[in-house]
Formats: C-alpha cells, sequence, structure tokens
C-alpha cells in the first residue's frame, strides 16, 4: 500500500516538476500588437491565443529543445528553439507580414479585370452578358467602360484615339486573328466570341505586360473556363435563330458542344432597314471545347470554332441613287487554340498554339475582292516564383501569318494577287517585386522580330503601384508597343515596318465593399504610322505620326441601394494624327472628345426580372467633306450621338430566361459621318449622303432553358 | 498480488486516459465553438483546434471544427471581403481535413455549407456558380452516407434560398426539411466527437415553411 501511496504522489509531482510557463507577446515588424494569434508549442496541444494587448502567457509539460510556433493570418509564421526546463520563458514574437495579392496592393493602371474569384475585379462575365445595349456582345459590354469610344457603325472597340485595328483579343494568352464577325458597309460587327465561355476578362487600355504584343491600343485578354461541372443540355431560341449546346462531363474531363444557326431575314421583313439587302446576314456556326485535368495541377484545355457566313447587298450611287452595285460576302472561319499549363513546385508552365482562318469571299459587281489570312501561333511561356514577393516570368512566341488577296484592276478589267507572308518571333521577359503590401514594382521587355521586312524593335515596359492606405492606391504605367501595319497597306508595300505607341498612364483607384472609383490621364505618343505620299498615293511609308491624351473617370456602386447595381463612365479625349491620306494633323473620324455612359441594373425579385437600362453619349465626330480646301481637313463634325438601351431578364424559373432586348428606345436617328459622292454634280459640287444606323432599333428576343441532370437535383425526389 | 493488478489497473487506466487526451481536449474545444459569443471566444477555440490538429496528423475532427468556427464568423462578418477571407480559411481546413479522409460525408457537407455562404456575398453575381457546387457537394456528402441529417439539412436550406430567390414553390425544399428533422432525431454514430449541430437551424427553416 505504501508503494502505491508512493507511485500515485510520483505520478502527481511528475508533471508539477516538468511544468515550464512561456509568456510573451506578439507584434508586428512596426511595433504594433497582435491580438489573436496562435501560439503553441509544436507536436503538442500546448498552447494559447495571444490577448488583446497582443501578450500570451501559458504552461507546457513538453520537456527539452522544443519549436515554438506562432501564426496569424497574413503574417508569415514565427518560430524559435526553446528549451524547456521548468524556469519561464520570455518571448517577443515579431511577425513579418505576408504578401498578400487579394488585399494588397496591385497594378491598376489601364486595365479592367473581370474574373468570378478575384475580388477586386470591377466587371464580372454575367455583367458583360446582362448590360443592355450590348446584345450579350463582349466589345458592346466594354464600350460603357472609359477609354473607349463609341464608333456606332463598327462595333469595335476605339481605345484612347487608336482605330478598331489597334484593340487585339487573346484567348488563353494566344492571340486571336479576326476576332470580329463580318458586317456590311456600316453595320456594327459582332465578336466572335460569347462572354459566358470565359471564367476572366481583362480588358486593358494601355500600359499592359510585355507578354502581350502587336497591338498598339489594347489588350483584351479571356480565360476561358476549366472544366465544366455538370452535365447539361441548353437550348436558345432567339428572335434571330436558335442554338442547341450540350456539356458532357467525367470525373477529370469535360466536353462541350454548340450549334448555332442565325438568319436575320424574318427579322427584317418586319422592321424597315435602311440597307438594300438582297439576302440578309445568315450564319451558321458549330463549337467544341474540350477540358482534361492532368496528373493534380496540369489542365489541357482545346478549344475550336466553325463559322460560315453571308449576306448580299446593292451599294447605291450617292449622285444618282439608281444606279446600284452588288456587293456579296461569304465568310468562312475557323479557329482552333489548345494549350496547356502545369504546375512544378514553384515553377508554372504554360504552352499552346492556336490556328486562325479567316476567308473573306467578297463580290462587287461579281468581280473577286476577297482576301483570305491565315495565321498559325505557338507559345511557351515559364513562371517562377522566387520568393513570396519576387516572380519572373518569361516566354517566347512566333506568329506565321499568311496573307492572300485578290483585286480587281479597272484599267485592265481583270484580277490580281497580293499577298504577302510573314513569321514574326518574340521573346519577353518580366520580372513583379513586392517591395511590401504598399509597394509593387513590374519591368519587363519585349522583343520582336518580322521576317518579312527585317524589323526588329524592343519594347520596355514598366509600371509601379503603391497604395498608401487601406483602399485607395496610386499606379503609373508605362510602355512601348509595336504593330505590324494592317493588311490592307502591307500587301502593297511589305517593306513598311512596325507601327509604335508609347503609353504614360497615371492612376488612381479606390476599391471598397461593392464600390469603386478610378480616374486615369494617360499620354500616348504614335510614330511610324502608315502614310500615303500625298503627290503619289501608290507610295507608302512609315512617316505618319500621332499622339492622344485624355482623363477617364469610373464609379461603380452595387451596394447603396438594394438590388441596384449602376456604373458611370466619363472619357475625355483630345487626339491628332497625320496618316494616310490626311493632308494636315487632324483629329480621326472615329474619334470623339467626349464619351459618356450610365449603366443601370436593377433586379426585382417580386417579378423574378432583372431590368437594365445604359445610356450613352458621344459627343461629335469629324468627316472628311471634299467640297472644303484641304486646310480644312476633318473640320466639320457630326451631330452627337445618344442612345437609350433597355433590357429585361425574366427567369420564371431555375432553368429559363426570357431575354428582351431593345436598343435605342427612344428612335434617335443617330449620324455617324457622311460619305461623299466619287465625282461631282452639276454645281461642281461632291454631294453627301450621312453614315446612319442601319435600323433606328434592334429588338431581340430569346428563350433560353437548360436541362441538366444534377445527380444532386435528380436524387431529391428519392431521400 | 492485488497491489500488483491494482497498479496494473491503474496503468491501464492511465494510458487509456492518456490516449483519450485527444478526446477530452476536443471534446472541450468542440463545446467552445458550440457556444462561442464574441469573434475572440471563436478565434480561440479555433487556434485551440488549429493547435491539435497540428499535433495530430491522423485527425480529420479538429480541421472540421476549425473550419466550422471559421464559417460562424464569415456568418456573422458584415463585410464582404472579411466573410470571404473567414470562407478562405474554413475552405483551407477542409482540404486539409480531407486530405486525412478523403470520403467524409461530414467534411463534404460543411464544404457546401461554405460555398452557400460564398454566395450569399453577392448572390447576384455568385449565384450560377456557388448554388451549383453547393448543391454538388450536398449530394456528394449525401452520396456517401444517406443519413447524414446536416447534409440534407443543408441542403434543404439551400433549395429554399434558391426557390425564394425565384420565387417559386418551396414545397420541395420544405418536404427535405421535414425528413432532415427525422433524421436529426435518429442518426446515431459511433464517434463521440461527431458534428451534431443542424437541428436548430432546420427547426428554423421548418418554421419559415408555415
Amino acid at each position: 500500500m505504501k508503494a502505491l501511496t508512493t507511485l500515485v504522489l510520483f505520478t502527481i509531482l511528475i508533471p508539477a516538476f516538468s511544468q515550464t510557463r512561456i509568456t510573451g507577446k506578439v507584434t508586428d515588424v512596426k511595433g504594433e500588437t497582435i491580438p489573436g494569434a496562435n501560439v503553441l508549442i509544436k507536436d503538442s496541444y500546448d498552447g494559447t491565443s495571444s490577448g488583446l494587448d497582443g501578450t500570451f502567457s501559458f504552461v507546457t509539460e513538453e520537456q527539452g529543445l522544443q519549436t515554438l510556433i506562432v501564426t496569424f493570418v497574413g503574417y508569415k509564421q514565427f518560430t524559435q528553439q526553446v528549451e524547456l526546463s521548468g524556469t519561464v520563458i520570455t518571448i517577443t514574437a515579431t511577425l513579418k507580414e505576408e504578401i498578400n495579392q487579394l488585399d494588397g496592393v496591385v497594378i491598376s493602371a489601364g486595365s479592367f479585370t473581370a474574373g468570378e474569384e478575384k475580388r477586386r475585379t470591377i466587371l464580372k462575365p454575367v455583367d458583360i452578358a446582362m448590360t443592355a445595349g450590348a446584345t450579350a456582345d463582349i466589345a458592346g459590354a466594354l464600350n460603357t467602360l472609359p477609354g473607349t469610344q463609341k464608333v456606332g457603325e463598327s462595333g469595335r472597340l476605339f481605345v484612347r484615339g487608336g482605330d478598331g485595328s489597334e484593340a487585339r483579343t487573346f484567348i488563353d494568352g494566344m492571340v486571336v486573328l479576326d476576332a470580329y464577325g463580318p458586317a456590311a458597309p456600316n453595320t456594327p460587327s459582332r465578336g466572335r466570341f460569347l462572354p459566358f465561355m470565359f471564367k476572366g476578362t481583362s480588358f486593358s487600355t494601355g500600359g499592359y505586360s510585355a507578354e502581350y504584343g502587336q497591338a498598339l491600343s489594347s489588350a483584351l485578354v479571356l480565360t476561358s473556363k476549366d472544366k465544366a461541372e455538370m452535365n447539361q443540355t441548353d437550348i436558345g431560341i432567339l428572335s434571330v435563330g436558335a442554338d442547341v449546346a450540350h456539356t458532357q462531363v467525367w470525373d477529370r474531363a469535360s466536353v462541350s458542344g454548340k450549334v448555332q444557326y442565325t438568319n436575320i431575314q424574318p427579322y427584317f421583313g418586319l422592321i424597315n432597314q435602311r440597307v438594300d439587302w438582297i439576302k440578309a446576314p445568315e450564319s451558321f456556326e458549330s463549337s467544341a471545347a474540350y477540358r482534361q485535368q492532368v496528373g493534380k495541377s496540369g489542365m489541357f484545355k482545346f478549344f475550336g470554332n466553325f463559322n460560315q457566313s453571308s449576306f448580299s447587298l446593292f451599294n447605291h450611287d450617292i449622285l444618282n441613287p439608281t444606279v446600284k452595285q452588288k456587293f456579296d460576302l461569304t465568310n468562312r472561319y475557323r479557329y482552333g487554340n489548345a494549350s496547356y499549363q502545369q504546375a512544378l513546385g514553384t515553377w508554372t508552365l504554360r504552352g499552346g498554339a492556336s490556328y486562325s482562318y479567316n476567308q473573306n469571299d467578297v463580290r462587287v459587281s461579281e468581280n473577286p475582292m476577297g482576301e483570305t489570312e491565315t495565321g498559325i501561333h505557338t507559345k511557351l511561356v515559364a513562371e517562377h516564383s522566387v520568393s513570396d514577393q519576387f516572380e519572373i516570368r518569361m516566354g517566347s512566341e512566333i506568329i506565321h501569318r499568311d496573307y492572300k488577296s485578290a483585286r480587281h484592276n479597272e484599267v485592265l478589267g481583270n484580277s490580281e494577287e497580293l499577298s504577302f507572308r510573314e513569321m514574326l518571333s518574340a521573346t519577353f521577359a518580366e520580372g513583379e517585386y513586392y517591395i511590401s503590401n504598399k509597394v509593387v514594382a513590374k519591368a519587363g521587355g519585349r522583343f520582336e522580330y518580322v521576317s518579312l521586312n527585317q524589323s526588329a524593335t524592343l519594347s520596355p515596359r514598366l509600371s509601379l503601384a503603391y497604395k498608401p492606405g487601406k483602399q485607395g492606391q496610386f499606379s503609373f504605367a508605362y510602355g512601348s508597343f509595336t504593330q505590324s501595319a494592317q493588311n490592307q497597306y502591307l500587301r502593297f508595300n511589305t517593306q513598311l515596318q512596325p507601327e509604335t505607341a508609347q503609353h504614360f498612364i497615371l492612376n488612381y483607384q479606390v476599391v471598397t465593399d461593392r464600390k469603386t472609383f478610378r480616374i486615369e490621364a494617360y499620354q500616348k505618343e504614335y510614330r511610324n504610322l502608315v502614310k500615303f505620299n500625298t503627290a503619289n498615293p501608290t507610295i507608302i511609308s512609315n512617316a505618319g505620326k500621332g499622339n492622344a491624351r485624355g482623363i477617364e473617370l469610373f464609379w461603380r456602386d452595387s451596394k447603396t441601394i438594394k438590388n441596384v447595381d449602376y456604373w458611370l463612365s466619363y472619357s475625355f479625349l483630345d487626339t491628332r494624327r497625320l496618316y494616310l491620306d490626311y493632308p494636315i494633323a487632324a483629329t480621326p473620324t472615329f474619334a470623339s472628345a467626349h464619351n459618356f455612359s450610365a449603366v443601370y441594373k436593377h433586379f426585382i425579385s417580386k417579378w423574378k426580372s432583372q431590368l437594365g437600362f445604359t445610356y450613352s453619349f458621344s459627343s461629335s465626330r469629324p468627316y472628311y467633306n471634299p467640297n472644303r480646301p484641304a486646310s480644312q481637313f476633318h473640320e466639320d463634325r457630326t451631330p452627337a450621338y445618344h442612345d437609350l438601351s433597355a433590357n429585361v431578364a425574366y427567369l420564371p424559373k431555375n432553368n429559363l430566361i426570357v431575354y428582351l432586348s431593345c436598343t435605342n428606345l427612344l428612335g434617335r436617328d443617330n449620324i455617324f459621318g457622311y460619305q461623299y459622292s466619287a465625282a461631282t454634280n452639276a454645281q461642281g459640287q461632291y454631294e453627301s449622303r450621312a453614315v446612319r444606323q442601319a435600323a433606328n432599333r434592334f429588338l431581340f428576343v430569346g428563350v433560353f432553358i437548360t436541362l441538366s441532370k444534377n445527380k444532386s437535383v435528380n436524387q431529391l425526389p428519392n431521400l | 498480488m492485488k497491489t500488483t493488478t491494482f497498479i496494473f489497473a491503474l496503468l491501464i487506466s492511465v494510458s487509456a486516459f492518456a490516449s483519450d487526451k485527444y478526446t477530452e481536449q476536443m471534446s472541450k474545444h468542440i463545446h467552445a465553438v458550440y457556444t462561442a459569443k464574441s469573434v475572440d471566444e471563436y478565434q480561440s477555440a479555433i487556434n485551440a483546434l488549429d493547435r491539435i490538429a497540428l499535433a495530430e496528423k491522423t485527425k480529420w475532427e479538429p480541421y472540421y471544427y476549425s473550419a466550422f468556427g471559421n464559417l460562424m464568423l464569415a456568418t456573422q462578418a458584415t463585410e464582404g471581403s472579411k466573410k470571404d477571407s473567414y470562407l478562405d480559411l474554413a475552405l483551407a481546413a477542409i482540404e486539409k481535413g480531407k486530405t486525412i479522409q478523403a470520403n467524409e460525408s461530414e467534411l463534404i457537407a460543411l464544404e457546401g455549407f461554405v460555398h452557400m455562404i460564398r454566395l450569399t456575398v453577392d448572390p447576384g453575381t455568385r449565384g450560377p456558380q456557388f448554388s451549383g457546387m453547393a448543391m454538388q457537394a450536398f449530394g456528394k456528402a449525401l452520396g456517401i452516407n444517406p443519413n447524414n441529417p446536416r447534409a440534407l439539412a443543408l441542403m434543404a436550406q439551400m433549395q429554399f434560398g434558391t426557390a425564394q430567390f425565384f420565387g417559386s414553390s418551396t414545397n420541395e425544399a420544405c418536404g427535405m426539411a421535414k425528413k432532415a428533422l427525422e433524421q436529426f432525431g435518429s442518426y446515431k454514430i459511433d464517434n463521440p466527437l461527431a458534428p451534431v449541430w443542424g437541428k436548430e437551424m432546420t427547426d428554423e427553416l421548418l418554421k419559415q415553411c408555415k
């Protein structure tokens, strides 16, 4: 019994002897206390949380040399070896801030990023699809953002004094040639890709990464969705056609396919059009997407698109409208894009190839004037996280383009062919360094070599961002950008050097919970622009130049009014160019000094509907009047542009959407410019004709049904 | 002999006590998570559970309750970005738990709960994506264990919310909630640390059904 007593005593006493008290304080680098930090002895249960004043104290039964760990969200882990022997230990744990790419500083100069998961986003994919007036067109929705100019007769993105060809589209890092569908003269074209294909949209109005080249003004970088999660069939019945899509999902892969047919004929029968159609636009489109997860972190993506569209119309002579010229167009388009991404420790490798084929079979009075462009792009990029503060990215790409066009020679009465083959190789490298959560710098460069005309260019890029407080931040970006001269000029003179632009951008942005404010100022210098010799227009050189500057404001608020989301954009642009056939430096016809957009969306749960309105304003645009002397080139101005568009999406059921949209509700007769007769009339004057909207309003009705066999939903009745 | 037996018995009970330090400590901190009233109380319980999670390499429960604590903090936070950061922590803990027990019905149901709260931050834009992810998780959790009352109750909650959003009938959701309530009464599992929450939530839901 005595032995037992000893034993019991012993077991009680041992812990008493071996206890060690650890006390201390948790602070950050600046000495601010950190409450709620987790303080613990590795591989034991012993530990505590720091109090409101950052101090802690606990007792451990562990013995000998142990590791003390302190952790707190947003800070790097603190570790220290401690010798536990019964004597009190006092620790001061100083935690270093972790570089946090969600709440920390980001470079925002020139870019609008839209993604579902990243929280600093300004626009989301659903915003793009549901913006009134955009009719689910990506460019249409982006045209409500600052930095864009509304050019109603084109439908393309015109960014900061740049023309429609200066904005380039990339899908999963791969270039897309001819990203817009064909359109009749002076009617807006639509982007070939639908917003819902993408999980992320990054729209840059300048100063973008060295990874992207061949774009003077803007890069639209689209990231396609990952593997689909659900088997589903989508059916759309539209006022202008129909589409069917199906998605099949496996454990690690998914396939989706879509076919779409559109024919505007029935619609044109209903609403009077200003175009003298012989055959209204008709198109057939099919696309397929395949996703495969490989290993733990690899992802293979394939996307393919096939489109054929055609229309036929009469162009009427301005002087004598009874004289008409037949214009037929058949466009055949194919696009394929395969990409693969793999993470290997601190490295990420991604690569891909894309193929674009665009054939415009144009006949003017039955004379062939067609053109064909084939492009192959291959690219390999490596990204490496040197530390959580420093990241580098480098890569190489080759873009091969083959261009052929036919031209009718009126003098000889025959057809001649113009063609070129361009091989562009590029290498880029870029480093991004987070000095702290407040300051980040990114610097890099891009080297391009074009085999066609032996041109070599080196384009530096630099951006900085500083976040002094919790919400507001300043960014600066500088970059030099190059782009091959447009096909229509390059085919006459393959020795044309790339056109260049330099961007300087200053930006201030505040993003709070569901509210965004930003202001941006920029200056842009164009050099090496294509210029025709005034004496002999067949001589084309790189003697053109230009500049653009402006200030832009953006405000978005989806918080203040319940169920209401709205944004306002204003852009001021001052630009002049001396290029193409301009006799003097002048503002181009696509540029307007003031652009304003207001987008309003209201979800009314009682009606199960989302209502949207978009109002767009563009101040007057210059146009060319041949009746004036060269010194008054582009001095005439069109009336200002106003458009109020509306849409309603009605969701009577989870899987059914009825969509109705109408552009230009007020029926304003917007005039985009004037065309002049080729010859003078009896009075020695050139006669004009206004370039108007093809129809005052565009009305669109669609019914979208989703049939899904969601396992969880289907199981419900059995439970 | 008697003494030896006694010492032997004592030794066994001591070692049993030692190995059950896990259960004892867990029970204490689980209770703390269930009864926490303030952010500080949640944080100190979560920290304690995280300490156990780090020390025990083969237990999913500490991660489960750490995630649960962060999820509760997310539901109480007012600012969207704050909610998101708590949900990130919850999801990270669930992911760690799943590396230990990939097919634990409770962990997967909780993951669905995280998606569901994520959705509430911005239903308009997050709805389509996160409702699918949440429903899929609840379906998977029920696939593994059809009797898990929490998975069923959460699914009912999700269905109810969706039906309300679209203004459609809540009958199906309410039927499911009723079934879940029955299961809360009958569900028995041989794990003293198994989750027991969710009945009150289902009662609340059923009140809305009337």
